[in-house]
């Protein structure tokens, strides 16, 4: 066997979903020897594409690798064609990362557990090939593909609401993708030859008037995805019903599939029309940050709040991707990486929680941190990496986003003195809202109902396990950032040059007097060239 | 010597150790490590031990004339984009290291008297060594960005630390306010960071100093501008350093447990914000718009602190104004230009003030036996009295740090304080004389303390002052303050939980209290000793200290043995050094008069000046401004945005998808197949695509 041609990526995909065919022939009286084939299959599929990541994958090179490409239907020019670089390959290992951890969290789930471990199984694979397909239509495929078991692990294990929520989940993001299909479809046909894969795609060079409507037509739908304001609303409602392991793979994957589309289609296959949207991103992504900061701050059910702060969150990531300079979009993928991981763990604990106090209302809480000092002690940790603190890997991706966007050369002063001050508000709201979250659940004297009505134990050490793998990645990346922005340094680099070239482009021949002043694009020389500071 | 510099990263590094083997042990076996308290603290002890020597170390290389050392790593980068991490061990740097790491080695060990009773000893120990880890990981830092980072993690160690108590509720509410108060610091300092990087490309102290000043002068930045900048960085340390109006988080951080309130809220990271501002001082020289404003929030800070402890009743809540007003001093040194003295009483204060806070620790830990382990009888001077035939030692002490802060000679203040005043004489006789009152109003409340605790009866067992404690209290409790929502059951569920919650604790109580065991009082005699002495190496006449930390760029001749420098002149400094203590004497004399002799009533002026004294008692209603102003505010915001999401953002996407679905109702009969109509809405629309584009 070659290593170097081993189909890799195809393997880590298809593992898992093959693995998920199995589990109605395992034999389990008590559903508890399924959950330990699931988590194997998980532990299994994480070494093989850590192994694949170590031998086959070097982060100094900017464009595809572990490329795989088969013919799948000729006639329709579908290609199973794989591959990873920079900017998917630490998505892939997130993915695969929080999906075994999501699975050891599923140990209390008792109801129907084949169908549970077969839907995450499946979620398993498809969340893999969602970052690692290289052809626009085999990408809708999965993306489609991927609502299926969610849909499902909402709507049978969800909350009270669950069905609304489950309904309009799909609803939202099916009605989304339609325009991903749209606009892919627009695009293979365009031109001489007829073609959906992705490289060939970016080579293609369409006029600016269709690469307008094709990136409003992705953005309406990754906008759905990430989410961005307004299109939301399904958030709260799908994370509110969510269980806990369907909940750390919805914020920490799910989000990202909207960050990663928008970095790898809008911006790297739509350069020109990004000139004309990017103002509109950095907008969006202010409002992010500051209305759903606002939100959750109001909100007296735990996991609406957290489901709002992740919306927060993601406000980062759209600004990084619109700064048009490395470091912003270093900063927005780190940001990805940085909050699937916080995010992940904060609703872990979340439901940790809910499983002992049996209730997400704030005001019924109260002083359990007497009860649970291990859970407090982590939700601390973890509720301080979400709100930035320095040291945890969510400081340096929102400070480089920062950096990144107040040294942008794409807008003008004033734009840029609105957009980071108002942003930086996020900084003074997100502790508001996380910390007087620790303290109603549990500072404060013991709320005597809670006390005597449930058994508070705890945490046991399978949580601590997770809460852990968790944080030292957070901590890690927080400590030495280099650690994470060194696998897809090449990549950003490579994608921030053909964004300033094109942005360069624009601003040099063909935009109109009236369109350039509506947009604010207006090139400012920073007062000495960024040639920054050699410390 | 170098090789020490090498190993300089140590001195931060050894307590982060110490505090990850503790936070390890208690979330992976708690019990265990809960039991194993003496060789956690002597472990940590150690630790912060050995970071003091290397200090102390490196400061006597830097005395011996070694020049700076900075050492960087490539931390994070995106393509040409660098930034390092790293260390410098200058002078400033140097010295800061030895107040931070001795006052924290002598917390350390009175921890262990304070805290002997209390289920949380080895957590405790386990936060104190990783704020002391932060605090020295702050003093070191080579660029803003570094500061930035510990900045905030000392931030995260005091929210941790006031919160310590976590079921008592004032301390859940202070812990958030101080955390939120001092994250609008950031806000703003980030912002200049950010601005400054922008104009300047660099995040150096001096490098960002020396470029903006090239660029004000080349007129590519106006000055306007500039001083902007410099304001927004300076919001951070008016948060750090309490500083009005960003000072409320301050008083109220004295909920948590004593040692922390010496270590943390008057020694050390309260006075990050004059430590920042000393490294931004190339910054600021040249700004004096910017230094205008600096000069007068300390002033005014200073005035307001000292006015607001004169009728503080909390012995805790009174050293707290009174630090909140001596880094009000700093922060006026700083604007005034006068680098040495600001940090030099910084110095001087970071030793006193600790002292006295410890004290006031060793006399509630003795109050406590007596009414009990509730903060409200325990800490409040009305309760007190008479203290020093109990507390000999601590009584001893306190006075010591009273002169001290008083500014008599030959104390440590004296030299300091003078020091500030005189030179704030030379750039504004305005800020001299607000300072001037201050030293005044300093004396008179310091020793209003001094005599209520530790002079006259004791009171402790005076059932009508309990009485009017408990309903003070009650009253108090309507106003409780920090954002979030206000639970109404909170407010008749509080206090006997607290009761419950120290029950745990010994139960002797006895009638009079006794003196604190020897490892708290060892601590106070120790801080004794610079409290007196350490105000010798900055005298006018043989200002070493100035000789050894002056801004950069700036060349001070070396002092030459105990000669009187050429410059010095004695008139000048009889007749400042005479005035202040003079005012410090008159409100000495006032304070005699009032609280120990009792030949004026208290009581009698207040009733005569009522709306002062309101003013004073009520912390010039500032939390209640900011009650209505922001938290009210925010809270209501916040409702309305959720109400507007809910209702309107919501409901019309949702109606949206309402109106399709009954337009798809619609079409199902008119259609046969939904499949095949799908694709070929979807197929024409693409064609249109395609062609509209193709066309143009």
């Amino acid at each position: 066997m070659n290593l170097a041609t081993f189909p890799w990526l195809t393997t880590v995909i298809l593992l898992p979903i093959a693995a998920s065919l199995l589990v109605p022939f395992i034999p389990d009286k008590d559903g508890k020897t399924v959950r330990w084939y699931a988590l194997i299959v998980g532990l299994i599929d994480f070494a093989i594409l850590i192994y694949a990541f170590y031998t086959q994958y070097d982060p100094s090179l900017s464009g595809m690798q572990l490329v795989e490409s088969y013919t799948w239907l000729p006639m329709l020019d579908l290609r199973w064609s794989v591959g990873a670089d920079g900017l998917s390959m630490p998505l892939i290992l997130l993915t695969s990362f929080i999906t075994t951890l999501a699975t050891l969290a599923s140990w209390p789930v008792t109801l129907k557990p084949r169908l549970f471990y077969f839907l995450l199984l499946a979620m398993y694979g498809g969340q893999i090939a969602v970052f690692a397909v290289q052809d626009m239509l085999l990408f809708f495929l999965v993306w489609e593909l991927e609502l299926l078991p969610v849909y499902l692990l909402l709507s049978i294990w969800g909350g009270k609401k669950r069905l609304y929520a489950a309904t309009k989940f799909i609803l939202y993001t099916a009605g989304g993708s339609l325009f991903i299909l749209l606009a892919a479809l627009a695009m293979a046909f365009y031109g001489d030859t007829v073609s959906f894969d992705m490289q060939t795609l970016m080579a293609k060079d369409f006029p600016i008037k269709f690469q307008l409507f094709a990136y409003a037509g992705f953005l309406i739908a990754y906008a759905v995805k990430l989410p961005i304001f307004p299109l939301h609303t399904w958030l709260p409602d799908a994370h509110g019903e969510a269980t806990a392991p369907v909940h750390m793979l919805l914020a920490g994957i799910l989000l990202k599939m909207g960050g990663y589309a928008l970095i790898r289609m809008n911006v790297e296959m739509l350069p020109d029309a990004h000139v004309y949207f990017a103002p509109i991103l950095v907008i969006l992504g202010v409002v992010n940050i500051i209305y759903a900061a606002l939100t959750s701050f109001a909100q007296r059910n735990l996991k609406r709040k957290i489901a709002y702060s992740s919306i927060s969150h993601m406000g980062f990531v759209l600004i990084g991707i619109a700064s048009y300079t490395n470091l912003g979009l270093s900063g927005a993928v780190l940001q990805m990486v940085s909050h699937g991981l916080i995010g992940a763990s904060l609703f872990f604990l979340v439901g940790a929680t809910y499983d002992r106090t049996h209730t997400l209302i704030l005001d019924e809480m109260g002083g359990v941190g007497r009860k649970m000092p291990k859970i407090f002690a982590m939700f601390t940790t973890c509720s301080l990496a979400s709100l930035a603190l320095p040291g945890m890997s969510g400081f340096i991706a929102e400070l480089m986003v920062f950096v990144g966007f107040a040294t942008s050369p794409a807008y003008d002063l004033t734009f840029k003195v609105i957009m980071v001050s108002l942003a930086a508000v996020g900084v003074i709201l997100t502790p508001i809202y996380l910390l007087s979250m620790l303290r109603e659940i549990f500072y404060g004297p013991e709320n005597k109902e809670l006390v005597e009505h449930e058994v508070l134990v705890d945490a046991e050490p399978r949580e601590v396990f997770i809460i852990a793998s968790l944080v030292i990645p957070i901590i890690g990346i927080g400590l030495y950032p280099k650690l994470l922005t060194q696998l897809y340094d090449a990549k950003t680099t490579q994608v921030t040059e053909k964004l300033q070239a094109s942005f360069e482009l624009a601003n040099v021949e063909t935009l109109p007097a009236t369109e350039a002043a509506e947009v604010s694009l207006l090139p400012t020389e920073p007062l000495q060239a960024p040639a920054i500071s050699h410390l | 010597m170098d090789s020490l510099y090498q190993f300089a990263w140590l001195i931060p590094t050894l307590p982060l150790l110490g505090a990850m083997v503790l936070g390890i042990g208690l979330i992976s076996y708690g019990k265990l490590t809960t039991q194993l308290r003496s060789l956690s603290a002597i472990f940590i002890v150690s630790l912060i031990g050995a970071s003091m020597v290397l200090s102390f170390g490196l400061l006597w290389s830097q005395i011996q004339g070694h020049e700076a050392f900075t050492l960087y790593i490539d931390w994070a980068s995106a393509g040409d984009f660098h930034l390092a991490m790293g260390y410098t061990i200058d002078h400033l740097a140097a010295l800061m290291l030895v107040i931070v790491t001795t006052v924290a080695f002598l917390v350390m060990i009175y921890t262990d008297g304070y805290m002997a009773h209390d289920p949380g000893y080895v957590r405790f120990y386990a936060y104190l060594s990783l704020f002391s880890s932060s605090m020295l990981g702050l003093v070191i830092s080579p660029n803003l960005v570094q500061v930035y980072v510990f900045w905030e993690l000392v931030g995260m160690c005091s929210y941790l630390l006031i919160g310590f108590w976590y079921d008592r509720k004032a301390a859940a509410d202070a812990c958030q306010k101080a955390f939120v108060a001092n994250r609008v610091g950031d806000f703003g300092l980030l912002l200049g960071i950010l601005a400054l990087y922008w104009a300047t490309g660099s995040f150096e102290f001096n490098v960002v100093g020396e470029r903006l000043h090239e660029l004000v002068e080349l007129g590519s930045l106006s000055g306007a501008l500039a001083g902007f900048f410099a304001i927004l960085v300076f919001l951070g340390p008016v948060a750090k350093s309490a500083q009005f109006p960003l000072h409320v988080w301050l008083p109220d951080a004295m909920e948590g447990p004593t040692p922390i309130s010496a270590l943390i809220h008057a020694a050390t990271m309260v006075a990050a914000g004059v430590f920042l501002l000393a490294r931004m001082f190339p910054m600021f020289e040249a700004l004096p718009t910017a230094t205008d404003i600096v000069a007068w929030t300390g002033a005014f800070t200073a005035f307001m602190g000292a006015s607001i402890a004169i009728t503080q009743n909390d012995i805790k809540k009174g050293l707290a104004y009174s630090t909140m007003s001596q880094l009000g001093y700093m922060v006026m040194a700083m604007g005034a230009g006068a680098y040495g003295a600001g940090l030099f009483h910084l110095m001087t204060h970071a030793y006193f003030k600790a002292m006295l806070f410890l004290c006031s620790g060793s006399v509630i830990h003795g109050m406590e036996e007596v009414v009990g382990h509730n903060p409200v009888y325990a800490q409040d001077m009305r309760l007190m009295g008479g203290l020093r035939k109990y507390m000999p030692v601590t009584a001893f002490t306190f006075l010591v740090g009273t002169l001290a802060i008083c500014g008599i000679p030959p104390f440590a203040g004296f030299w300091s304080k003078d020091e500030i005043l005189g030179s704030t004489f030379q750039t504004s006789p305005a800020l001299w004389a607000v300072g001037f009152i201050t030293a005044g109003i300093t004396a008179f409340y310091m020793f209003r303390m001094y005599f209520m605790t530790f002079e006259g009866e004791f009171r402790g067992k005076d059932e009508t002052v309990k009485q009017q404690l408990k309903t003070e209290q009650l009253q108090g409790m309507g106003l409780a303050f920090g954002p979030g929502a206000m639970n109404p059951k909170e407010l008749t569920a509080d206090y006997p939980a607290e009761d419950e919650a120290h029950d745990d604790h010994d139960h002797h109580h006895s009638d009079e209290p006794h003196e604190s065991p020897i490892s708290m009082t060892l601590p106070l005699m120790v801080l004794a000793i610079p409290s007196v002495l350490v105000g010798l190496v900055g005298t006018p006449f043989g200002n070493y200290f100035e000789a050894f930390i002056h801004p950069p760029g700036e060349v001070v001749e070396a002092v030459t043995g105990l000669g009187i420098s050429p410059e010095f002149e004695w008139g000048e400094f009889l007749t400042m050094a005479g005035s202040s203590v003079g005012i410090g004497l008159i409100g000495i004399t006032l304070a005699v008069l009032m609280y120990l002799r009792k030949q004026i009533d208290p009581a009698a002026i207040a009733e005569r000046i009522q709306p002062l004294y309101q003013l004073s008692l009520n912390k010039w209603y500032i939390d209640d401004i900011y009650e209505v102003a922001f938290i009210k505010g925010s809270r209501r915001l916040a409702k309305q945005v959720l109400e507007v999401d809910i209702r309107i953002v919501d409901g019309l996407v949702n109606l949206a998808g309402f109106v399709t679905l009954v337009t798809g109702e619609g079409l199902k009969y008119l259609e046969n197949g939904r499949a095949q109509f799908y694709a070929l809405i979807v197929f024409g629309a693409v064609l249109g695509l395609v062609l509209v584009s193709g066309i143009t």
